[in-house]
C-alpha cells in the first residue's frame, strides 16, 4: 500500500498498517528532515523493522538516492530478517526505481572457496583466505603456477579491473546467500564483491562493529559520505557493545604467545636481511615519509585500521627509534616484559592511563609516542615480513592494541590488574584490564561524521539516559506504546510465596532455604497450570547452578519433571544450541518443557521465545551486575564524576533493561500472547519498576503488584482461558489497530482538520 | 410437528433462561452441601462454593454491577446462530453434512483432571456434560454411533464399543470415574484410528477429545499420528479445560476439527453442545452415496422372544427385523445377524432438518422503522412484547419469509428445537 507522511509517499509493502507504525514514520521523517539523530523506542512485535525500512528507503527515493542508508544489526540473523523484509518492500515499489541493497559480513559467512571454509574459526578463515589472495602471494604465483590462489578471487579482480565504475551486482536485494549464490555462478569472490560494491549500494545491512568499532571501521565505513542515514537496531546494549570496541584484557597466555611471535619475527628479519636488504629498506623509507599512504594498499592487504583513530596521528611520521625493524622488535620485547612483570602483582591494582604511560616510560624507557604507533608499526612490519597467517600472531597485535590504546586516551579508560578471578581466589589467573568508561568515545565519530543517526528498540527506558551516557544531543527522542485488539501481554510482581514471606534474590536472602523453596514452589505450580513453553531467567550462572541444586535436593525438579522438561542454558554454546533445539521439539509435540536461562546470556540477547515456545516467563530476582567487579565500580565512578549519573540509577537501570529484555523474548507479535512473572519483592518498589518499558508498565495493572503465588497463579489460569478464545485480529470502532489504505488517508485528513 | 419437539422442550428452555437454570443448580449445590459438607462452616461455605463474585463484573465508571447473563445469552445466541448460518446450513449454498457420524469421545482421565478449579473436580463436570452431550447428540443425529474412550496412567483404553444407545453409554462412563497418572494424545488416536478406519465409508469419522491435561507423555512422534489421523478422514476435535495447548491446535487445524477452551463450566457445555449438530462433510469425502436400511416394524405386546441384543428372553417391546427376523431392543441399531442397520422413519426426518434449517430471522430494533406499526404481541405465544410497568420493550425479530414477529425466547426454540417456522408454516397450509 501506498500512504503519505506529512507530504511524503511511503510504499508499505504489507496491505494495512499499524497505527503506531504510521506515528513511527511521522517521528522519523522529522528527525530526517531536521537532518538530526533521533532515539526512538517501539515495542517488538509491532513491525520496527517494516516501518523504518519503508520510510528511510521512500525518503531517499524522494531525495533520488542521495544518500545511502546504513543499517546495523546485532547478528547475521537479524541482517538476514532485516535483508527479508527489504526484499519484499523492494517488490512493492515503483518499477523504475533500481535499489541496490546487501548485506555484508566477515569472510566466514561469505566466502564460497571450499579450502578456505575448512577453517574452522572466524580469524582463520581469514588468515586462509589472506594466504590465498595476499598481493605478494599473488605476484609470486604470476611467476610461479604452483603456488596456489584463489580462483574466485582471481576472477572478480579481473572482472572488477575492467574499469573502477563498473556496477557488477544488478540492482537488487542480496541476502548473505544471495551473495554467496551470484558469486558461485558468476566464480567472484562474494566477499570483495560485496566489499566493493557497498560503495554503490543505496543500502547496506550489516554489524555493529563495522561502524562501533574503530579498527573496522577505518577500512569499511570510512568512504560513506555525510549525508548517510545510520540506523542501529535493537541498540538497548549500544553502550556495552561500544565499551568492548574499545577495551582489551590481556592474561598470561596473551604475553607468553607474544613473545613467541616476536621471536618468530626476529627470525624473519634475519632471514631477510640475508637474503632481501633491500625490502626492509624500502619499508624504512616509506616509515620517513609517515604513515599515510596506506590508502594505496590493494583490497586485500588491508589491516584492521588503528584502534585509536585520531586522524593526526596518520599524518605524523613515526618515531625515529621504532623505524628500523629490529628496534622496533626490542621496544615490543621490552613492552612485553614489563607487562610480565604487572601481572605477577599479588594485590588488585587499578591505575589510570596516563600513570602507566609514566611507568613504562620510566621502567621500560618507551615514551609515549613509541606506544601510540605501536599498532601501525606493527602492521607494517607484518606486511613488510610477507606474514599471512595472522591469526597465529593474534597475541601481539592484542598487545599493540592495548599500547595504542593506553597512549592515545588520558581519560575514560582504566587499567585494572586482578590476580585472581574474585569469585575463585584459590585459582591465579592474572589478568591485565584496559577498560573503557565511556561509551561516547567508539560512538563519537559515528555522530559527527554522519547527518543522522537513528537509535532504536524494544526497550529504550528511561529513554533520558541514553543520550547522556552516548553523549548526544537528539532532535527525537519518543517512546512509543502498543495497540492491541486484547490484553495479550500479562505482567505480574510476585513478592511473596505461598506462605506470604517476602521473596528475593538479594544478596543477604537468597540462599536463604525458605526463598528457594518459594521459588521452587511458584515454578511447580506453574508447570502444571501453563501449556507447553516456560523459560525461566536467572540472575547469574552461579545462582542458577545453586538453586537447580537445591531444587534438586529438595525433590521440587522431580515434580517439575512430571509436567514438563527440563532443559538449562550452559556456557558452552554447542550444548545450548542442542538443549534449545530440543526444547522445542518438546514444546512442539505436546510435552512441554522448561528453559532455565541466565539474564545477560546468550538465550537472553538472541534467541525468540514467542508463540508456544514461551507462554509464561519468569525472572527469578533483579538481574544486577557483579556489584563488586572492580571494572564496574570504575566505571560508575567513571559516570558519576563525568556525566552525573549516580551508581543506584545507573545500576537499577541495567539490571530493569536486562530484565526487560528477558521477559520481552515472550511476544514477537501482535497475534501472540504471554505471561510475564518478575518474581522479587524489589520489583513492587516505584523507583525500580517505573524503569520498565512503557508497554510493559500499561499492562501491569496495580492489582498484579504484589502478588503471592496462588494468587498468581489464579490470575495465569484466567488469562490462558481468556487468550485462547478466538478474537478479531483487526479490533473495531475506535480501537482500531490494523489500518488500511483508506483509514490511513481518513486519519492524515482528520489531522487536517484539527490544525 | 416432529415429537422430538416436544421432548426437546426442557433442555431449550434451561438454555433460553439460564438464569432460572443456575439458580436450580446452586440449589442442588447447597443441598448438597448440606448433606456432605459439614465440615465447613456456613459463611465459609458461601464464598468458597457459591462463587457469587464471579456473577459481578465491573464497568466502566468502575463499579460493581450485576451481568445480565439474560441478554448476555441472547447475545451468545445470535452470534452463534449468525456464525453457524454463515459457515453452512443456509439453503442457498447447500452444503452437504455429514448425518451418519461415527464419533469416538475420548475423555482425559490423568492427574490433571482431579484438579478442583471446576467444582467438584474437572473430571466430574466433563463427566457430567458429556452424559448431556450424548443425549443431545441422538436427539439431534439418531442415525450415528458413539464410542468412549479414556486417557489415564499413559495409556488409552476403549469403555465402550461405538454402539446406537446413549443408555449404555452412560452407564459406561459413569462407572469408570477415577484419574491418574499421565494423559497420552498419541495412543488415543492410535487407539480410535485402528476402531475407525473399519467404519463404512458413508460414515463421517470424528473424535472430539476433552482433554484436561496440559501435556501429552507419548511413545513415539505424535506428528505421525496426526497425518495419519488427516488421512484417514478422521476429523478430529478438541475442547480445553484449562489453556491452549499447541499440539491440539495443531491437530484440529489438520484434520478440519474445532479446538475451543472452556471459560466455565457453562461455557463447557456450550462449546460441547456445539458439537451436536452434524459438521459440514469434507468435500471429496462426500460423494453420493446409496445406504441400504431396514425400518423394522414393533413387535406385538405379549409375545415372548429371544432379543439378539442381551441375548435373553423378553416379553413384548422391541422390533424385529426385515430381513432376517431377529429381534433388537432399540433403535437405531444394526442388525447383530445380518448387519443391515436398522432405523425408524422419524429418526431420519429428524436428521432431515439439517439439511433444511430455518433461515435466521433478522433483529428488529424495539421501535422499529418510522410509520411502520409493529405487532405488540409474538406470533409464536401471543405474549407481549411491552414488558411489564413499562419496562424497556425485550428485542424481537423477525422471519425474513413470512414477515412475522417472534420474541427472543421462541426465536431460540423455533431454531435449536421445533426446526419450522410456524408463521411460514400457517401460510403455507392457508395458501393450499
Amino acid at each position: 500500500m501506498k500512504l503519505e507522511v506529512e507530504g511524503l509517499t511511503v510504499y508499505f509493502p504489507y496491505e494495512s498498517i499499524y497505527p503506531e507504525q504510521v506515528e513511527y514514520m511521522r517521528e522519523l521523517k522529522r528527525a530526517l528532515d531536521a537532518g538530526g539523530h533521533a532515539l526512538l523506542e517501539m515495542p517488538t512485535g509491532t513491525g520496527k523493522t517494516a516501518a523504518l525500512l519503508s520510510l528511510i528507503v521512500s525518503y531517499s527515493i524522494h531525495k533520488s538516492f542521495k544518500f545511502k542508508l546504513l543499517y546495523c544489526t546485532r547478528t547475521v540473523h537479524e541482517m538476514e530478517k532485516t535483508l527479508a523484509e527489504l526484499r519484499l518492500l523492494a517488490s512493492h515499489l515503483p518499477t523504475p526505481t533500481s535499489l541496490l541493497a546487501l548485506g555484508l559480513s566477515s569472510r566466514k559467512n561469505l566466502c564460497v572457496n571450499p579450502h578456505v571454509l575448512s577453517a574452522q574459526s572466524r580469524d582463520s578463515v581469514d588468515a586462509a583466505c589472506r594466504r590465498l589472495t595476499a598481493s605478494w602471494v599473488r605476484s609470486l604465483a604470476h611467476d610461479n603456477p604452483q603456488v596456489p590462489t584463489c580462483p574466485f578471487f582471481e576472477s572478480y579482480d579481473r572482472a572488477a579491473s575492467a574499469g573502477p565504475d563498473t556496477l557488477l551486482l544488478p540492482p537488487g536485494v542480496y541476502t548473505l546467500g544471495d551473495l554467496r549464490s551470484f558469486g558461485r555462478s558468476k566464480g567472484w569472490c562474494p566477499y570483495f564483491l560485496a566489499r566493493q560494491m557497498i560503495r554503490y549500494a543505496n543500502v547496506v545491512v550489516y554489524s555493529y562493529q563495522y561502524l562501533l568499532d574503530p579498527k573496522v571501521a577505518t577500512i569499511i565505513s570510512k568512504e560513506m559520505q555525510k549525508e548517510c542515514v545510520v540506523v542501529f537496531d535493537e541498540a538497548h546494549n549500544i553502550d556495552n557493545v561500544c565499551i568492548e570496541a574499545l577495551s582489551v584484557s590481556i592474561r598470561k597466555q596473551t604475553l607468553e604467545g607474544a613473545t613467541r611471535n616476536l621471536t618468530q619475527m626476529s627470525q624473519e628479519i634475519e632471514r631477510l636481511k640475508a637474503t632481501d636488504a633491500g625490502r626492509l629498506r624500502a619499508e624504512y623509507n616509506r616509515l620517513v615519509d609517515g604513515l599515510a599512504q596506506r590508502g594505496n594498499l590493494a583490497i586485500t592487504d588491508a589491516w584492521l585500521g588503528n584502534p585509536a583513530l585520531p586522524d593526526d596521528i596518520l599524518k605524523e611520521a613515526v618515531p625515529g627509534n621504532i623505524r628500523r625493524a629490529e628496534h622496533f622488535l626490542s621496544v615490543l620485547r621490552r613492552l612485553v616484559q614489563y607487562l610480565k612483570s604487572r601481572l605477577l602483582t599479588e594485590k588488585v591494582e587499578t591505575e589510570n592511563p596516563v600513570n602507566f604511560c609514566a611507568a613504562i616510560n620510566s621502567q621500560a624507557g618507551i615514551d609515549q609516542k613509541m606506544l601510540k604507533f605501536c599498532y601501525d608499526r606493527l602492521h607494517s612490519l607484518m606486511l613488510t615480513l610477507e606474514i599471512t597467517n595472522t591469526d597465529e600472531f593474534m597475541h601481539i597485535q592484542t598487545v599493540c592494541d592495548f599500547a595504542t590504546l593506553v597512549s592515545t586516551y588520558a581519560r575514560g579508560f582504566s587499567i585494572i590488574i586482578e590476580p585472581y578471578d574474585e569469585r575463585m581466589p584459590t585459582i591465579p589467573d592474572p589478568v591485565l584490564q584496559l577498560s573503557c568508561h565511556d561509551a561516547s568515545l567508539a560512538i563519537k565519530p559515528v555522530f559527527d561524521r554522519f547527518q543522522s543517526v537513528i537509535i532504536t528498540s524494544g526497550t529504550l527506558s528511561p529513554i533520558d539516559l541514553y543520550p547522556r551516557l552516548l553523549n548526544f544531543s537528539p532532535v527525537i527522542s519518543r517512546s512509543f506504546t502498543m495497540s492491541l485488539t486484547r490484553d495479550c501481554i500479562c505482567p505480574m510482581v510476585l513478592t511473596r510465596g505461598s506462605d506470604q514471606l517476602p521473596v528475593s534474590t538479594k544478596f543477604d536472602m537468597r540462599s536463604d532455604p525458605g526463598v528457594v523453596r518459594n521459588y521452587g514452589r511458584l515454578l511447580l505450580e506453574m508447570v502444571a497450570a501453563v501449556p507447553d513453553g516456560i523459560v525461566c531467567f536467572f540472575v547469574s550462572y552461579s545462582y542458577m547452578d545453586g538453586i537447580v541444586n537445591s531444587w534438586n535436593e529438595m525433590g521440587i525438579l522431580q515434580d517439575v519433571m512430571q509436567h514438563k522438561l527440563v532443559f538449562i542454558e550452559t556456557q558452552d554454546v554447542v550444548e545450548t544450541t542442542l538443549a534449545l533445539d530440543n526444547y522445542r521439539k518438546a514444546c512442539d509435540c505436546g510435552r512441554g518443557a522448561v528453559f532455565f536461562s541466565v539474564a545477560r546470556g546468550k538465550v537472553a540477547e538472541g534467541i525468540d521465545f514467542d508463540r508456544h515456545y514461551g507462554r509464561l516467563v519468569i525472572m527469578f530476582g533483579v538481574p544486577f551486575q557483579y556489584t563488586l567487579s572492580r571494572i564496574l565500580l570504575a566505571r560508575l565512578e567513571y559516570l558519576r564524576e563525568t556525566f552525573q549519573i549516580k551508581e543506584g540509577d545507573f545500576l537499577t537501570f541495567d539490571a530493569l533493561r536486562q530484565a526487560a529484555q528477558c521477559v520481552g523474548r515472550v511476544i514477537r507479535s501482535k497475534a501472540d500472547y504471554g505471561m510475564m512473572i518478575f518474581a522479587d519483592k524489589r520489583y513492587s518498589r516505584h523507583d525500580k519498576r517505573s524503569k520498565l518499558p512503557g508497554w510493559i508498565l500499561s499492562h501491569l495493572h496495580d492489582a498484579h503488584l504484589n502478588l503471592s503465588t496462588d494468587m498468581a497463579l489464579h490470575i495465569a489460569r484466567e488469562f490462558l482461558r481468556r487468550m485462547a478464545q478466538p478474537y478479531d485480529k483487526t479490533g473495531c470502532g475506535s480501537k482500531k489497530t490494523l489500518l488500511s489504505e483508506e483509514d490511513v488517508m481518513k486519519m492524515s485528513e482528520g489531522a487536517m482538520d484539527t490544525y | 410437528m416432529y415429537g422430538a419437539g416436544v421432548a426437546f422442550q426442557p433442555t431449550s428452555s434451561a438454555r433460553g433462561s439460564s438464569k432460572e437454570k443456575k439458580r436450580r443448580d446452586e440449589d442442588d449445590e447447597e443441598e448438597e452441601d448440606d448433606n456432605e459438607g459439614k465440615g465447613t462452616d456456613a459463611w465459609e461455605r458461601a464464598y468458597a462454593d457459591e462463587r457469587s463474585w464471579e456473577d459481578l463484573q465491573e464497568d466502566e465508571s468502575g463499579l460493581l454491577r450485576p451481568i445480565d447473563t439474560k441478554t448476555l445469552v441472547h447475545a451468545q445466541y445470535r452470534k452463534r446462530l449468525l456464525l453457524r448460518s454463515s459457515t453452512g446450513g443456509s439453503v442457498a449454498s447447500r452444503i452437504q453434512k455429514g448425518l451418519i457420524r461415527y464419533l469416538y469421545i475420548v475423555i482425559d482421565l490423568s492427574r490433571a483432571a482431579s484438579e478442583t478449579d471446576y467444582r467438584p473436580s474437572r473430571m466430574a463436570v466433563v463427566a457430567k456434560q458429556a452424559e448431556a452431550f450424548i443425549r443431545e447428540f441422538f436427539d439431534q443425529n439418531p442415525l450415528s454411533h458413539v464410542g468412549l474412550v479414556t486417557m489415564k496412567d499413559g495409556l488409552a483404553h476403549r469403555l465402550t464399543e461405538i454402539g446406537g444407545s446413549p443408555e449404555v453409554q452412560i452407564k459406561a462412563l459413569m462407572g469408570k470415574l477415577e484419574c491418574c497418572g499421565e494423559a497420552s494424545l498419541q495412543n488415543a488416536l492410535e487407539l480410535v484410528h485402528g476402531y475407525l478406519s473399519q467404519i463404512p465409508s458413508y460414515g463421517h469419522r470424528e473424535v472430539l477429545i476433552l482433554s484436561s491435561a496440559l501435556t501429552t507423555c507419548d511413545p513415539g512422534d505424535v506428528m505421525e499420528t496426526v497425518q495419519r489421523c488427516k488421512k484417514a478422514k478422521i476429523r478430529c476435535s478438541v475442547i480445553g479445560l484449562s489453556a491452549e495447548v499447541f499440539i491440539c491446535k495443531h491437530l484440529c487445524e489438520e484434520t478440519g476439527g474445532t479446538y475451543t477452551v472452556a471459560l466455565n463450566e457453562s461455557h463447557f457445555k456450550e462449546l460441547l453442545l456445539e458439537h451436536a449438530p452434524p459438521p459440514p462433510a469434507i468435500a471429496e469425502y462426500a460423494a453420493a452415496n446409496l445406504i441400504k436400511m431396514g425400518f423394522p416394524q414393533r413387535g406385538a405386546e405379549g409375545v415372548v422372544s429371544i432379543c439378539s441384543c442381551h441375548k435373553e428372553a423378553k416379553v413384548g417391546g422391541g422390533y424385529t427385523c426385515p430381513r432376517c427376523k431377529v429381534r433388537v431392543c432399540e433403535l437405531p441399531t444394526e442388525c447383530r445377524t445380518c448387519g443391515l442397520t436398522l432405523v425408524s422413519s422419524p429418526h431420519l426426518a429428524r436428521s432431515y432438518h439439517h439439511l433444511f434449517p430455518v433461515a435466521p430471522f433478522d433483529e428488529v430494533s424495539p421501535h422499529g422503522r418510522p410509520g411502520q406499526r409493529l405487532p405488540t404481541t409474538c406470533f409464536g405465544c401471543q405474549q407481549s412484547f411491552v414488558g411489564q410497568g413499562g419496562a424497556q420493550p425485550s428485542l424481537r425479530t423477525s422471519c425474513p419469509k413470512c414477515n412475522q414477529f417472534f420474541c427472543i425466547d421462541c426465536d431460540i426454540y423455533i431454531h435449536e428445537s421445533l426446526h419450522n417456522c410456524p408463521g411460514c408454516e400457517s401460510q403455507r397450509n392457508s395458501s393450499v
